[in-house]
């Protein structure tokens, strides 16, 4: 009976996502997306859209850490770190396959996301954001005291996930379509998460703790839990990376790795979903092509002027781009009221008297003028 | 021998350390307001100082070269000074009271000024000042040498420290930006300008972050324009360790901190990396066991 099953697939497809734009949006975006490697697209652009795809997995792992439960984390490149380190010494010292070695890091990334939350059961705040902000800089410390351990500068290299029989052109598009699913799929789980019971007490962490702690929930399994579940995600990006790139470096562990999901996630609109998806594509827009290959204006100007961008975008607007763009969807999709709506069409149709005044005006006065 | 090298050089480095510091906790206890673009300033200041110098070599004779660090360390900070409160009024006042908003524009900033300083004074990693030493020469102390320009840092750091505790304490600005941070609306109510307090403060911050820097760069000899992030994460770490917006606090870290890297740096030899790693794991320890720093305010009952 597929029939059946396609229709009852079709119908929860009409209920759930095309009748919620953002939704539809989302999916829209996902088709054009994955039809863009079809279009022929420059091999560098694939790229570029590769590691985008990427870091949106990084962007919302950390707007569910801080965006929805309110800890704010300026080091996510120690999840980022673990889970491409984890990789390539699993590699390096049993010489697992991959769909072994992802799994297990992702694991050990967990867990180590877990002892990074303990302190966060103690400090707030801004002493959080320090401590986590100290964590990568302390562990490349580790990195280069234990180089024979972790390669030191150079790192340590890794294999390719797709055999090379796929040819230069084929790995490029299987890259793209694999970072393009996880990232579908972090984002789709991430958002689950977030609009299940679990993501609601997230929510009750970042606006009142004490209240929730009073309403009888566990602050502290929470949480870890948040921490647990955004480390994942941080360490799966890692992972990926690592692979994609051939080899982890201390890079891995770079500041910059810390904050562009939060640079992102503020572009795009904080504490949603989408928003880091959104800053994280118009990121890589702006940082890669527009200000290098459309507009050249060089590799430091770019920066500058990125940042310039968004700052005047957060100055402007503080919550986001993502969110502004949402809220007009979800406009659409609401019903109005009904004075509004009678509000609207007075003005519009005043709007159209006026225009309609304006040109008979203008026509009679060309009309004299011939006359004349 | 390593112990008086321990304790002479670990205070000097301390007492640069505060300096550093000191700015950062001024803004944070005043205004509530974390400006991470503290390092920036820091960074903007040494380079600033070191342009200065070489433009004011130009128009001095020889014999009156001595006059040039002088004149340039008290230009320094009232430049950068005022670029800091431009930077307050354009960017962070707009964004007052979110604390996340806050943190990612300073950031910015951070980054903004580095990619100036980068785009003004070229591409090279590090920038040598082509400077003679404030005062050059070197003194001995029970067998530990030490450099004049350094002894000097800590003079004035000390100096500094007791004319801010005197500006707060005394003057009518001091006492509006106490009003200030202890109640923000009363304060307002009673004619306190909340701007143009704040864009002193943010100025005087930048001032002092920009002194620390001239001496900062003095000890260690050389500037990068990436040298932000060092100076904000030890900066950062000193001012959480001892407490936000403490400046009693700020002192203590310091010293904690000072000492720390001098004892790290002078007894692991040939721990490399690690130095730098275990202030910071000294921090994480003292943050878990005290989660609002040495001096800070206790976790209010909300």
């Amino acid at each position: 009976m597929p029939v059946k099953y396609l229709r009852r697939a079709y119908r929860s497809f009409a209920t759930h996502v095309y009748d919620v734009p953002p939704r539809m949006l989302a999916f829209l975006i996902l088709i054009i997306l994955s039809l863009i490697p079809l279009t022929g697209l420059s091999l560098d652009k694939l790229g570029i859209l590769t590691s985008a795809n990427v870091i949106a997995i990084l962007a919302v792992s950390w707007d569910l850490l801080v965006g929805r439960s309110g800890q704010i984390s300026m080091g996510h490149a120690i999840f980022y770190g673990a889970g491409g380190y984890g990789a390539a010494l699993l590699f390096r010292y049993f010489g697992w396959p991959v769909w072994m070695t992802i799994p297990i890091s992702l694991l050990i990334s967990v867990g180590i996301a877990v002892i990074v939350g303990i302190p966060c059961l103690r400090v707030k705040g801004p002493y959080l954001a320090l401590v986590t902000l100290a964590l990568p800089l302390a562990a490349t410390g580790f990195l280069f005291y234990y180089s024979d351990v972790f390669g030191g500068d150079i790192g340590i290299p890794l294999t390719r996930i797709f055999p090379l029989s796929l040819g230069y052109v084929g790995q490029f598009v299987a890259n793209y379509y694999l970072s393009l699913s996880l990232m579908a799929i972090s984002a789709l789980v991430v958002y689950k998460i977030a609009s299940s019971r679990t993501g609601v007490v997230f929510v009750s962490l970042l606006d009142d703790e004490l209240a929730s702690k009073a309403c009888g929930i566990n602050v502290t399994k929470y949480k870890l839990m948040a921490f647990a579940i955004s480390g994942l995600f941080g360490s799966l990006a890692g992972c990926v990376q690592a692979y994609l790139s051939v080899r982890v470096t201390p890079d891995f562990l770079d500041i910059s790795i810390s904050l562009i999901p939060i640079l992102v996630t503020i572009l795009g609109g904080i504490g949603t979903i989408y928003g880091p998806l959104v800053g994280t594509y118009i990121y890589y827009l702006m940082d890669r092509y527009i200000f290098t290959q459309l507009v050249p204006v060089g590799g430091m100007a770019s920066l500058l002027i990125f940042m310039l961008v968004v700052v005047i975008f957060v100055v402007k607007w503080p919550r986001g781009i993502g969110r502004a763009v949402v809220d007009k969807l979800e406009d659409l999709q609401e019903p109005r009221e009904i004075e509004e709506i009678e509000e609207k069409k007075v003005k519009l149709f005043k709007r159209m008297r006026n225009a309609l005044a304006f040109l008979i005006r203008g026509l009679r006065k060309r009309k004299e003028k011939g006359e004349t | 021998m390593v112990l008086e090298q321990i304790i002479i050089l670990g205070a000097i480095t301390s007492f640069v350390y505060a300096l550093m510091a000191l700015g950062f906790t001024l803004i944070y206890g005043v205004s509530g307001i974390i400006n991470l673009a503290h390092g920036a300033f820091f960074v903007l200041g040494a380079y600033i100082f070191g342009a200065l110098s070489n433009l004011f070599s130009s128009f001095f004779p020889a014999e009156f070269l001595y006059v040039v660090p002088v004149l340039a360390l008290i230009v320094t900070p009232i430049l950068t000074g005022i670029i800091g409160s431009i930077f307050y009024r354009l960017t962070l006042h707009q964004v007052l009271g979110d604390q996340i908003a806050t943190m990612v524009v300073s950031l910015c900033g951070c980054i903004i000024f580095q990619q100036i300083i980068w785009l003004v004074f070229g591409s090279t990693l590090a920038f040598r000042f082509s400077i003679p030493a404030i005062l050059p020469g070197n003194f001995t102390v029970s067998n530990v040498v030490i450099v004049n320009a350094q002894a000097l840092a800590a003079v004035i750091s000390i100096l500094l420290f007791a004319s801010l505790w005197i500006f707060i304490a005394k003057t009518k600005s001091g006492k509006a930006m106490k009003a200030l941070s202890q109640d923000l609306e009363a304060a307002m109510l009673v004619g306190v300008s909340v701007e143009k307090m704040y864009m002193l403060t943010s100025a005087i911050s930048a001032g002092i972050a920009s002194i620390a820097a001239v001496f900062y760069v003095s000890m260690t000899g050389a500037a990068s324009f990436y040298m932000w992030l060092q100076a904000l994460a030890l900066s950062f770490s000193i001012v959480i360790l001892g407490g936000l917006g403490s400046i009693k606090g700020t002192l203590i870290g310091a010293l904690i901190f000072g000492y720390a890297t001098t004892i790290f740096s002078l007894t692991l030899t040939g721990a490399g990396g690690l130095v730098t790693s275990l202030p910071f794991i000294v921090m994480i320890i003292v943050l878990i066991i005290r989660p609002k720093g040495l001096f800070g305010k206790r976790i209010e009952m909300e």
